[in-house]
């Protein structure tokens, strides 16, 4: 059996993973996917909205959709710090795709004091977490 | 001596107030559980975030940059060599309502103190909340100065608004030179308890010290450790806010429920010695009726 670490993984709102024993992750880095594997050399990543895998130490493979942030690898653990992460087998696409619509929406609306960073970010978001939904099923 | 009316009327009164405090009493305990929930979830950010920089601290220091580099702000952020010692900024977290006991009177008093000690400083004011803005702005000093304040964001505090103080705060640090940035709020400890606290929150080493995870290991950074700590640095200052507004909000909720409950059991004594004063009126005017009955009879036999 493969050499395990710990993933956490924090956002904000909410600690998702705590010190969960793991074989692998794969880090959405800005310069590219990254994979971790146990005893990597103390690194800094930021990360950009894209989806975080891991293997735990049992054989099971699960998927985030992360919205950016960054991780700390140090020997032994891997710190996540996302602005925001969904679990793929949870990701709701009609949802997703409500939320584009509406941000589109209130862009046209050009009369509006519309937040417009703020819309294209939801747009940016709800496309990353249909993106690692897809990914996720196929 | 008061009339029957009188009482039953400030009977009726007193009641209806007390049945105004045990719903507030109420409204408090259920929102209690949710801002609890959201604090105990925004603790680990906040706090593995801190070791992490606690463990690239030395790293960035040690970095060879250009002299003019050294002052820049990751530098001044974490040392604030370069800062204008007359310039300091003070947040006030306070509550938007009254009838929570000492919550708010506790962080004012707080800031008063902190004022005094300053006077020889240009102090620059964040306020959260209605009543601590409210208090500031009626000191009339050239050298005390509001220069953010943001009310009603409780009982429905998120991260949405802990960014907005969070740019702000970095904001006036950077721009104004500021040589610290103090803050005074009230922790929660626990449903009966809330903790007054006051803490330096910039430069980063006036932070009470985290122990680093690791010690005598280099970094490798992607993409650059300027790049990094000038999203870090931020990102930083946003959770530790967002934990703090939770954290203020979750005791301003056990205060209100703490007072709330007191008043309403004061309400009741009340009720009740009004109700025994009733009784003795009313039986008083009863001994006088008869008096006069009889008086009256009296007066007829003879």
């Amino acid at each position: 059996m493969a050499k395990t670490f710990t993933l956490n993984l924090v956002t904000p709102e909410k600690q998702l993973l705590d010190n969960l024993p793991v074989e692998s992750v794969v880090l959405p880095a800005l310069s590219g996917e990254m994979g971790v594997l146990a005893g990597h050399i103390p690194m800094v990543v930021q990360l950009e909205l894209g989806s975080l895998r891991y293997k735990t130490a049992n054989g099971k493979e699960e998927e985030f959709a992360v919205m950016g942030g960054f991780a700390e690898i140090l020997h032994e653990t891997v710190e996540v710090f996302a602005e925001g992460a969904d679990l793929a087998g949870e990701i709701d696409e009609e949802e997703e795709k409500q939320k584009i619509k509406r941000a589109k929406e209130s862009l046209s609306r050009k009369d509006a004091d519309i937040d417009f960073e703020l819309a294209e970010l939801e747009i940016k978001q709800a496309l990353a977490r249909m993106k690692v939904k897809k990914h996720h099923l196929g | 001596m008061e009339s029957l009316r009188d009482i039953r009327q400030n009977i009726k009164a007193i009641k209806s107030t007390q049945q105004i405090m045990q719903t507030m009493k109420m409204i408090s305990s259920a929102r209690i559980r949710k801002a609890q929930q959201a604090m105990d979830n925004a603790r680990p950010f906040a706090t593995k975030m801190l070791e992490m920089v606690a463990d690239l601290k030395q790293e960035v220091l040690a970095m060879p940059l250009p002299q003019d580099e050294k002052e820049s702000w990751a530098s001044r952020f974490l040392l604030n060599k370069t800062a204008d010692p007359h310039k300091i900024g003070l947040v006030v977290i306070t509550g938007d309502k009254g009838l929570a006991g000492s919550f708010n009177a506790v962080v004012l008093r707080a800031a008063v103190a902190f004022l005094k000690k300053n006077q020889d400083k240009e102090v620059f004011v964040f306020c959260i909340g209605k009543k601590g803005r409210d208090f500031i702005s009626r000191f009339r000093k050239k050298n005390i100065q509001i220069v953010y304040s943001s009310v009603g964001i409780f009982p429905k505090v998120n991260y949405a608004h802990a960014e907005l103080l969070g740019e702000a705060i970095l904001k006036e640090y950077f721009e104004r030179h500021l040589s610290c940035v103090t803050l005074i709020y009230n922790d929660f400890k626990s449903m009966g308890v809330q903790r007054l606290v006051e803490v330096n929150m910039l430069p980063f080493s006036a932070l009470p010290a985290v122990q680093a995870k690791k010690d005598n290991t280099e970094f490798l950074f992607d993409p650059g450790v300027k790049e990094i700590f000038n999203i870090l640095v931020p990102r930083l200052m946003k959770a530790n806010m967002y934990r703090i507004l939770l954290e203020s909000q979750a005791a301003n909720l056990a205060a209100t429920m703490n007072a709330m409950d007191a008043a309403s059991k004061n309400a009741g004594e009340l009720v009740e010695s009004l109700g025994v004063k009733l009784n003795k009126v009313r039986q008083a005017g009863i001994t006088n009726e008869i008096l006069d009955i009889v008086n009256g009879a009296e007066a007829l036999n003879n």
